[in-house]
């Protein structure tokens, strides 16, 4: 366990390596945090609600889900270099797990995210926006386990693609696919209930929702009671489908390597 | 203690023609080309040899490196390491083992070399108090203290292959493995890396297992090499014995008045041949030393020419592989004749 904790501060201090590009991260989280914010407001010029939700939910909703968007991804672009350029070769060697590795260079890279983007956006949407906390205790305990299970839900679909560079030539494109993908149906951009039916239907069906979509719906209020604990379930249900589909894909993945070589 | 027991490896290649029809044809109908890079290898190394493993490029030296240390997983045959098999327990051979593998980095590219060692103390769960030892060795003998502070991507090739060796001995392995350690290095950094492997081989009786091109690196650090071609040994014994075997060889180069003049004295005829050599002023002697006494040789010249010097060479161990590799190809090549008429 050690080993994994001294793993991730390694990874904390390496993205304070660049100092200069540290604190551009901040720079540039804040400012889409503000477009995001003045572009909804305008949207709400003329209207008080849009399917029922007004303001004050929908700015709640837009700006925890793109706090909580910046931890969905992963490692999966590392883990595709590192495949591709045969450093896995080196990983092999090593007392280690490759996958707690990858995740524990995960969270180290999540934890300064969170200090030099999540913390300042967090303050500024705190004190200077219009958005709603959650009052009961519950509610905020549920968004918790909620969101946590969102992240990894994200961070094991992140490395199920870049263990995918494995048997494709272009990782790029696979990527860019992913990211959209994840955009528009996690629900980071809106929430999932302004699709047209059909699409919501396809959505519920998806890992994507379990990312954003719901967690953010527990906090804001669109989700709460049974609903929120359903919610819980469906989210339990993609997170051990998708690690037992990490180890499944990752351990295929090291036996090519071992047989073919890199 | 290393054993290896036919072991043989096959890489598998897609075969594709050229071009894009030939791509598309392999997206429908691949073919598969096998490769064979080891061809059923065997030998035994015990605890504390030193090794080297030599053979002309593409000969599979790295390929059975990768497969000392789990990386690559045998077509057939046995290896175990420290009894272990290293492809089914990679993560327990990891920490018997450590490697340096020429071209690449095994440090962590972006934070100072005292930080990347501290991780791998964490990694390889090293007890503080002998890490703090190692270090401080290490520091001393690989001249280490200026580089500590430094990323690895800041590093010279020098700089950072004296780091990835200590990193490599770090956690005090039973066997270290050492693909090309010294190559593309000025000579002093060589003369350190070389007396780094030798110290810490007596130190703490690390086996160590090493291919170069250097003949120098193999002349100083080992004591028996293991030569492989094409897939396959081709002489595995002490360093001594293959000077004794293959390098009965004596050379001695003379530095006469009158070059022009010079016919092989009839006491040396059919037992001493006329080496070409480029210089003016310079004949060059080549005998078998079991036959002929060098004292015998000397004398002789001596007493027809005025010799301005003389000067004997070792037989060195590079002439001798040389040699060895040449005859391996006029062999090949003499069978395909055969098979051929
Ligand atoms: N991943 C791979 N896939 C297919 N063939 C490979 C692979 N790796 C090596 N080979 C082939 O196997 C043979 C042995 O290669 P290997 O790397 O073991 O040689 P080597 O002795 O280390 O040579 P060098 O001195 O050039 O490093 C070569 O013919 C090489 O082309
Ligand atoms: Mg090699």
């Amino acid at each position: 366990m050690r080993k994994y904790w001294q793993i991730a501060k390694g990874r904390m201090q390496e993205n304070t390596a660049y100092s200069a590009w540290y604190w551009a991260g901040t720079a540039s989280a804040v400012m889409r945090l503000l477009i995001i914010y003045f572009f909804w407001q305008a949207v709400y010029a003329n209207q008080t609600t849009i399917q029922n939700i007004n303001l004050e939910t929908m700015l709640t909703y837009i700006v925890i889900a793109m706090l909580l968007q910046g931890f969905v991804g992963g490692v999966g672009n590392e883990l595709a270099e590192n495949i591709k350029d045969g450093q896995v070769a080196i990983e092999l060697m090593r007392p280690y797990d490759m996958i707690f590795k990858m995740f524990a260079v995960d969270i180290g890279g999540k934890i300064m995210y969170l200090i030099q983007g999540t913390i300042p956006m967090l303050l500024i949407a705190y004190f200077f926006m219009d958005i709603s906390f959650p009052k009961s205790p519950e509610t905020i305990l549920l968004f918790g386990v909620s969101a946590l299970a969102g992240i990894w839900i994200g961070t094991f679909f992140d490395f199920l693609v870049g263990v995918l560079a494995f048997w494709t030539v272009n990782v790029w494109g696979v990527r860019v696919l992913k990211e959209s993908l994840i955009t528009f149906f996690s629900g980071a951009l809106v929430p999932i209930t302004l699709f047209p039916d059909w699409l919501r239907t396809i959505t519920e069906f998806l890992p994507f929702q379990a990312m954003v979509y719901l967690p953010v719906s527990i906090f804001s209020g669109l989700i709460s009671g049974t609903e929120a604990y359903m919610a819980l379930g469906v989210q339990l249900f993609w997170l051990v489908s998708l690690y037992v589909l990490v180890r499944f894909i990752w351990s295929q993945a090291i036996k090519q390597i071992t047989i073919f070589g890199g | 203690m290393i054993t290896v027991e036919n072991l043989k490896k096959e890489y598998k290649l897609v075969k594709r023609d050229p071009g894009l029809k030939g791509a598309m044809k392999s997206l429908f109908n691949r073919k598969y080309e096998t490769k064979h890079a080891v061809k059923g290898i065997d030998f035994t190394i015990e605890q504390g040899e030193t090794v080297g493993y030599i053979g002309s490029n593409g000969a599979g030296k790295s390929t059975t490196i990768k497969m000392l240390t789990g990386i690559l997983t045998p077509t057939s045959g046995k290896v175990t390491v420290n009894g272990l098999v290293p492809y089914e327990n990679r993560q327990k051979n990891a920490v018997n083992i450590g490697a340096v593998f020429g071209q690449r980095t095994q440090l962590f590219w972006d934070i100072p070399v005292r930080e990347s060692y501290n991780l791998l103390k964490h990694i390889y769960e090293i007890p503080e108090q002998e890490y703090q030892e190692t270090i401080e060795m290490f520091t001393e003998v690989l001249n280490l203290e200026s580089l500590l502070g430094i990323p690895v991507r800041q590093l010279s090739l020098g700089q950072k292959m004296r780091c990835e060796l200590a990193a490599a001995f770090l956690h005090r392995p039973k066997v270290v493995y050492l693909d090309e350690p010294t190559i593309g290095l000025d000579i002093a950094v060589k003369v350190k890396i070389r007396k780094f492997i030798k110290e810490m081989n007596q130190r703490w009786g690390t086996t160590v297992l090493l291919t170069t091109h250097d003949m120098q690196d193999i002349e100083e650090i080992c004591d028996r090499i293991i030569i492989i071609d094409g897939g396959t040994i081709l002489y595995d014994g002490g360093l001594d014995e293959i000077k004794k075997q293959f390098g009965q060889k004596r050379v001695i180069h003379f530095e006469l008045a009158d070059k022009e003049k010079f016919e092989l004295p009839s006491a040396l005829n059919g037992q001493v041949e006329v080496l070409p050599n480029e210089e003016e002023t310079k004949i060059s002697l080549s005998f078998d030393h079991e036959a002929v006494k060098s004292s015998f040789v000397i004398s002789e010249m001596m007493s027809m020419y005025e010799i301005g010097d003389l000067n004997i060479a070792d037989p060195k161990i590079e002439t001798i592989v040389e040699d060895l590799y040449n005859k391996q190809e006029q062999g090949e090549e003499h069978e395909k004749v055969l098979a051929n008429s």
